[in-house]
């Protein structure tokens, strides 16, 4: 019974239907199930598997993010429910956003569904976010990383700004920055003191795990 | 997987206005009757003459009455259908679809091992077959080289390795003579089993006319006995401005109007209503050398025009595209000019076209070259589309959905619609093999053909077929020779 359940919602994020991910955990806890376990056999299992999809080509981006989104509705009802000092293992907190005075929000969101799909927790604070925004979530979630885009030549110097504000909050010795975007190049990362650089959202999730030091 | 993705044309494109045509079909019509055409046939000349055309048995040359060529004509179906030994091979050809075909007929091959040049034989037509079986591009097969270790059974033995490697339909454009015409009739009566050949003609023919204004006796003889058996046939001339034609493209479509029509014409007096079709390659020369020159804009004109005759006269059109003068594939130029042939005779709405894997003017086998093809010939399907702008095509329920500032990625109609935006292949693979990281194209085309070579399995050709072909193979060697 229990297995059946968690093979269901493991196939609900795979085949990215976010309806009935909400559903299936719904019904997951009137039957009694577990909602940890449900996470680990199910969700976790579908997010993988979409993962593979996408690394090996069959999957595209929209169902790469469908299934992202199958996983959050899901988890939206199954970590309330979660008793104790249950919680979901994940590989590490990111805190991701678009900086101050940009309102791209498409190639933030590739990255941190990307992360999703690898095992991160992932906290996205949206766009035209201040650097003060960006300090305040990574306070409140205990973030190991924070990822900061930047789409135009004028929003960019944002990142640098976000990075002294960490200094002066005293986090960057516990909090590490990844930083992107079109303009974005690795000598600009290295320029402003930033932890790394990607060119796109899967080799994102390469140094996302290189930064916390995590067998990929 | 066995697969054929057909180009549907949603553009009409002329070359020639209503006028235009008209003065072309008239100044035809003039020469069939005023000038006449060769025909170096006994039988043919007899039949012409049975039928009450004007004669003249010692020049071999045979004039034709408009009245006479547009009654004849008018048998001649627009439409027909050419089997394939598998379902959803069927090919109803002037039925809206354009399908394309591989080039032939080749001499050399660059070798598929060591990529040294030679001369071409049975297997290279065997590979050939299983690719072509395998590219959904390609809907039916021309034999690209001649099996040169057969001799003169060489066209034979094309078709034999033709139908042990595909299932799709095959059409040869080599065997010529009544001789080896009776033979191509029984190999293609063993695929088309017991049924009768004129309901599925498992083999189709392409004959060359000479220019100016003559039929090749080999050719028309082969030709004749194909109409007789139900088997389709098409005509095509090959006028080169300067040489064989006026310098002018009118003259030279003209004289090779002139010449298929004539031979369509005797096709309806020997078996009114048989399927047969028409194609036009005008050419140019080269003013000092005489040099074979089909890279011109002209020519590329002519194409569109021959496909606007051929539907004047009630005929599907083939169209001849690809197969340049070109030595290397992947070069600019062949991008450059299979736009001009193949896409433009698509959007001109030809209902056959040949020319898919072949350089150095149709006679060099190179053979990653159908994989650089076939992605062109995607990219023209795409092209020849146009757009959707149906409820499901604009979508403004899912852009009134999303609104200002959102994103579509996470939306089930761009899941459901993104593959449909077809991506070259070539240029944009979806993985890069560890040895290929500098991204030579090249090499991608070569791997993906050694791939296809080395993976696809054609529906086997039936045990007691393949057996009956081979009988027919020796009986043709004991009665022919090699």
């Amino acid at each position: 019974m229990s297995e059946e359940m968690y093979a269901k919602l493991t196939q609900a994020v795979i085949e990215g239907e976010p309806e009935d991910a909400e559903l299936l955990a719904k019904q997951a806890l009137e039957q009694g199930l577990d909602p940890l376990t449900c996470v680990n056999e199910g969700l976790t299992k579908g997010i993988q598997k979409v993962g593979e999809l996408f690394a090996s080509g069959e999957y595209f981006l929209p169902e790469l993010i469908i299934g992202a989104e199958a996983m959050k509705k899901a988890l939206a009802v199954l970590e309330p429910a979660m008793v104790g000092d249950q919680s979901r293992e994940v590989v590490g907190k990111v805190v991701i956003g678009t900086v101050e005075g940009d309102m791209h929000e498409i190639g933030k969101t590739l990255v941190g569904t990307m992360l999703i799909a690898n095992g991160f927790q992932v906290y996205d604070i949206g766009v035209d976010k201040s650097a003060a925004e960006f300090v305040a979530a990574v306070n409140e979630n205990d973030a190991d990383i924070v990822g900061a885009s930047a789409l135009l030549t004028t929003t960019m110097l944002q990142q640098k700004k976000l990075i002294e504000a960490l200094e002066e909050a005293n986090l960057r010795g516990k909090v590490k920055v990844m930083v992107g975007g079109a303009p974005v190049t690795n000598s600009f990362a290295t320029e402003v003191g930033a932890d790394g650089y990607a060119e796109d959202a899967i080799s994102a999730v390469d140094l996302a795990f290189r930064l916390i030091d995590a067998p990929a | 997987m066995t697969r054929i993705e057909p180009l549907q044309a949603n553009f009409d494109l002329k070359v020639l206005n209503k006028k235009q045509l008209k003065q072309v079909r008239e100044a035809t019509l003039y020469v069939l009757e005023n000038v006449g055409v060769r025909f170096p046939s006994d039988r043919a000349l007899d039949i012409f003459q049975e039928h009450g055309a004007m004669v003249d048995k010692d020049s071999q040359i045979v004039r034709l009455p408009a009245e006479f060529v547009l009654t004849a004509m008018g048998k001649a179906p627009r439409s027909f259908t050419l089997f394939g030994r598998a379902p959803d091979t069927e090919l109803l050809v002037g039925g809206g679809h354009s399908y394309f075909a591989t080039d032939g007929c080749g001499v050399e091959t660059i070798d598929f091992e060591t990529g040294d040049r030679r001369l071409s034989c049975k297997d290279d037509v065997a590979k050939m077959a299983l690719v072509a079986d395998y590219l959904s591009s390609i809907a039916f097969f021309w034999p690209m080289v001649s099996a040169q270790d057969y001799g003169r059974l060489a066209p034979l033995h094309e078709l034999d390795a033709a139908y042990n490697n595909l299932v799709k339909h095959v059409q040869t454009e080599t065997v010529m003579g009544e001789d080896l015409a009776r033979y191509a009739v029984e190999i293609a009566q063993v695929i088309a089993g017991d049924d009768d050949l004129r309901e599925k003609p498992a083999l189709s023919s392409l004959i060359c006319t000479i220019a100016p204004l003559c039929q090749d006796k080999e050719g028309i003889e082969a030709a004749m006995v194909f109409a007789e058996a139900g088997i389709p046939v098409g005509f095509m001339g090959m006028p080169t401005m300067g040489s064989t034609a006026p310098a002018v493209p009118g003259g030279a479509l003209t004289i090779g109007n002139a010449e298929a029509v004539s031979a369509m014409v005797l096709m309806q007096l020997i078996a009114p209503g048989t399927p047969v079709f028409q194609s036009l390659l005008v050419s140019g020369m080269d003013p000092q050398s005489a040099e074979y020159l089909v890279t011109l804009p002209e020519k590329y004109l002519c194409n569109v025009a021959a496909v606007q005759m051929a539907h004047d006269w009630g005929v599907p059109a083939l169209g001849g595209t690809f197969g340049l003068n070109h030595a290397e594939p992947a070069t600019w130029q062949l991008g450059r000019d299979s736009v001009y042939t193949a896409l433009m005779c698509a959007l001109a709405g030809t209902d056959i076209t040949i020319g898919l894997g072949m350089l150095d003017a149709s006679t060099l086998l190179v053979p990653e070259q159908i994989i650089f093809d076939d992605e062109i010939y995607h990219n023209h399907r795409i092209l020849a589309r146009g757009l959707d702008t149906e409820m499901e095509g604009i979508a403004v329920d899912i852009i009134e959905n999303v609104g200002p500032g959102g994103h579509f990625l996470s939306h089930k109609h761009t899941r459901s619609h993104l593959r449909d935006i077809w991506i070259p292949e070539l240029t944009h693979p979806r993985m890069e093999p560890e040895d290929n990281q500098n991204g030579d194209i090249r090499k991608r085309a070569r791997d993906k053909f050694n791939q296809i070579l080395a993976e696809h399995e054609p529906t086997p050709l039936e045990e007691a077929a393949r057996h009956e072909i081979d009988t027919i193979l020796r009986n043709a060697e004991a009665d022919l020779g090699r």
